[in-house]
C-alpha cells in the first residue's frame, strides 16, 4: 500500500506554504510558490471528483438532447443530437470524459441557440431544463478556494 | 557574456540622465505585480551635476514573452502619466522605452510608491478588518474621479482611440468575444448565452465617453492600514469608454474576496455604487449597469481563457496563468449565471 493521492497532495500543500515559501527569497518567487501551492490544493479537489462529475454532466446533456426529439430543430443538428445522446461513456479516462464533453457542450451551445428562436412550451421548457443543468454543471464544478 | 539586466537598465538610464554621473542600478529584484507585465524593483544610484549623490526607488515594468493581457505599453504609461497629480493617486512615471533593444522588450520606469500592500485576501485578515469600509469609500471615490475626469483635458499621448457614445459596447463586446472564439480550449455555454443576450439587448448609449482603467478591482491599488489608498495600479487596460464599465467591473463577483456578498471584498453592492455616482456626478441606470456587469463576466471570462491558452502553449508559464484558469473560469460563469437570473 502507498500513500494516498489526496493524502500526498494535501501535505505537500501545508509544506509548500508553512515551511518552504515563508524562506524563499525573493517575493516574487515565493509568491509563485504559494500560488503552486493553491494549484495543488484546487487538483487535489478535482481528483477525487474527476471522473464523477464528468460521467454525470455527460450524461446530463445526453438527457437533455434526447428531449428535444420532438422539436422542430434543423434537421442536421437534430440528428447530431440524436446520435450523441445514444453515446454513453465508455472510456473512463479524465481525457477522453473531457473530449465528449467538449463535443456535447458544443452541441449545447447549438441547441440552445435554436431554442431561443422556437416559440411553444415544449421549447421553453427544454430551455428551462438546460439553464438548470448549465447551473448544476457550475456547482460541480466549484472550488473552496473560489471567490464565488 | 551577455550583460545583465541591472547592467542594461543602468547604461538606459545614463541615456535618459545625461549629465549623470556613476549610474548604479542595484537590488533589482522581480514583485509581484499583475500577470501582463514582468515588475521589477530596484534602486537607481548616480551622481548629479552638481555632484551630490542620489538615490532612488525605482520600478521596471517590462512586457514579458507572452501576456495574460495583449495591451500596448503607451497606452499603460499615458493613463499613468496623464492621472499623476489628481485626485487619482498613481506613481510618477519617468521614462517610456518603446524600442525592445535595450531591454529585450518594451518597458517604462517609474517611481515606486513604497510602504503599502496590494493583496486582496490580506484585507480579510487583521489589522484591515476595521477599515474596510474606509477603504470601499477611497476606492469608489477614486474610481469616481476617474469616471469624472474629462479625457479632452488629459494629456494621452494620443494613445487612445477616441469612441463615440453609442459605440462603446460594441467595441468592448465585439472585442472579448474575438478573444474567446480565438483563445478558447472547450466551449462556453453560459457565456455564449450571455454574449447572445447583450447583443440581443444594447444598452443606452454612455452618457458620456471616460478615461476607463479597465481592471479597476481590489488587488489594483496600494493600501495602508488605516483604510488609505496610495497608488491606482495595473492600467494596461485602460481606454476609452462607457465609465459604466469599470464601475460594473469592480462590482464583479470573481472579486468578492470575503466569499460573501460584499464587492471587491469591502463593502454591498448597493454601497459602492453610491459612492461611485456621489463622486462621479453620474447616475448608474440599472439597466445599463446590469448590461456592464453581465458584459465583464465575457470579458472575464476571455482574461481567463486567454491566461490559460497562453500556459498551455507553454508561452508564458507564471503559475498565475494555470491558477487564474483553474480558479476563477468557474467563479466567472456562476456570476454570469447570477445576472442572468439563471443560479
Amino acid at each position: 500500500m502507498k500513500p494516498d493521492i489526496s493524502a500526498v497532495l494535501s501535505d505537500i500543500t501545508t509544506r509548500l506554504v508553512a515551511e518552504i515559501a515563508p524562506n524563499v527569497q525573493p517575493a516574487y518567487l515565493a509568491s509563485s510558490l504559494g500560488l503552486s501551492a493553491g494549484l495543488l490544493s484546487a487538483i487535489n479537489e478535482e481528483f477525487e471528483r474527476a471522473a464523477h462529475r464528468r460521467v454525470e454532466e455527460n450524461a446530463a446533456i445526453r438527457k437533455l438532447f434526447a428531449e428535444a426529439g420532438g422539436l422542430q430543430l434543423p434537421m442536421d443538428l437534430a440528428a447530431r443530437l440524436t446520435s450523441l445522446a445514444a453515446r454513453p461513456d465508455t472510456d473512463l479516462r479524465v481525457s477522453a470524459l473531457d473530449s465528449t464533453n467538449a463535443e456535447l457542450r458544443g452541441a449545447l451551445i447549438e441547441l440552445q441557440t435554436a431554442l431561443e428562436a422556437l416559440e411553444g412550451p415544449e421549447a421553453k421548457a427544454l430551455d428551462t431544463a438546460i439553464w438548470a443543468e448549465l447551473a448544476a454543471s457550475t456547482q460541480r464544478r466549484k472550488l473552496a478556494a473560489g471567490n464565488f | 557574456m551577455p550583460q545583465s539586466l541591472e547592467t542594461q537598465l543602468a547604461a538606459y538610464i545614463a541615456t535618459r540622465l545625461p549629465d549623470a554621473r556613476d549610474v548604479v542600478v542595484s537590488g533589482l529584484a522581480r514583485i509581484s505585480g499583475g500577470a501582463s507585465r514582468e515588475t521589477y524593483r530596484f534602486r537607481l544610484g548616480y551622481r548629479g551635476g552638481d555632484g551630490q549623490a542620489v538615490e532612488e526607488r525605482l520600478i521596471l515594468r517590462r512586457d514579458p514573452p507572452s501576456s495574460l493581457i495583449d495591451t500596448q505599453r503607451r497606452v499603460e504609461f499615458a493613463a499613468y502619466a496623464a492621472f499623476h497629480g489628481s485626485a487619482v493617486p498613481v506613481p510618477k512615471m519617468l521614462w517610456l522605452e518603446e524600442d525592445a533593444s535595450h531591454l529585450g522588450h518594451p518597458f517604462f520606469v517609474a517611481e515606486e510608491i513604497a510602504g503599502f500592500e496590494a493583496g486582496p485576501m490580506l484585507l480579510q485578515t487583521e489589522p484591515y478588518l476595521a477599515c474596510l469600509p474606509t477603504l470601499a469609500e477611497r476606492k469608489w471615490t477614486i474610481l469616481g474621479e476617474i469616471s469624472r475626469a474629462d479625457p479632452d483635458t488629459l494629456d494621452l499621448m494620443g494613445a487612445f482611440e477616441r469612441i463615440a457614445p453609442d459605440a462603446c459596447w460594441k467595441r468592448e463586446l465585439d472585442y472579448w468575444e474575438g478573444v474567446i472564439d480565438e483563445d478558447e480550449q472547450a466551449p462556453q455555454p453560459i457565456i455564449r448565452a450571455a454574449i447572445r443576450w447583450l447583443r440581443a439587448n444594447p444598452p443606452p448609449p454612455a452618457q458620456k465617453v471616460g478615461m476607463v482603467h479597465g481592471d479597476y478591482r481590489t488587488g489594483n491599488f496600494l493600501y495602508d492600514t488605516e483604510g488609505g489608498i496610495h497608488g491606482i495600479l495595473d492600467w494596461e487596460m485602460a481606454h476609452l469608454g462607457d465609465p459604466l464599465e469599470d464601475l460594473g467591473w469592480s462590482l464583479n463577483r470573481i472579486w468578492c474576496w470575503a466569499k460573501d456578498d460584499r464587492r471587491g471584498g469591502l463593502v454591498s453592492r448597493e454601497t459602492a455604487i453610491a459612492i461611485w455616482e456621489r463622486a462621479s456626478g453620474l447616475k448608474a441606470d440599472p439597466a445599463a449597469l446590469h448590461w456592464w456587469e453581465l458584459f465583464n463576466c465575457v470579458k472575464g471570462q476571455g482574461i481567463w481563457i486567454s491566461s490559460a491558452k497562453a500556459w498551455i502553449d507553454g508561452a508564458n508559464r507564471d503559475p498565475i496563468l494555470a491558477y487564474s484558469a483553474w480558479l476563477m473560469l468557474n467563479a466567472q460563469d456562476r456570476a454570469a449565471l447570477e445576472l442572468m437570473g439563471r443560479l
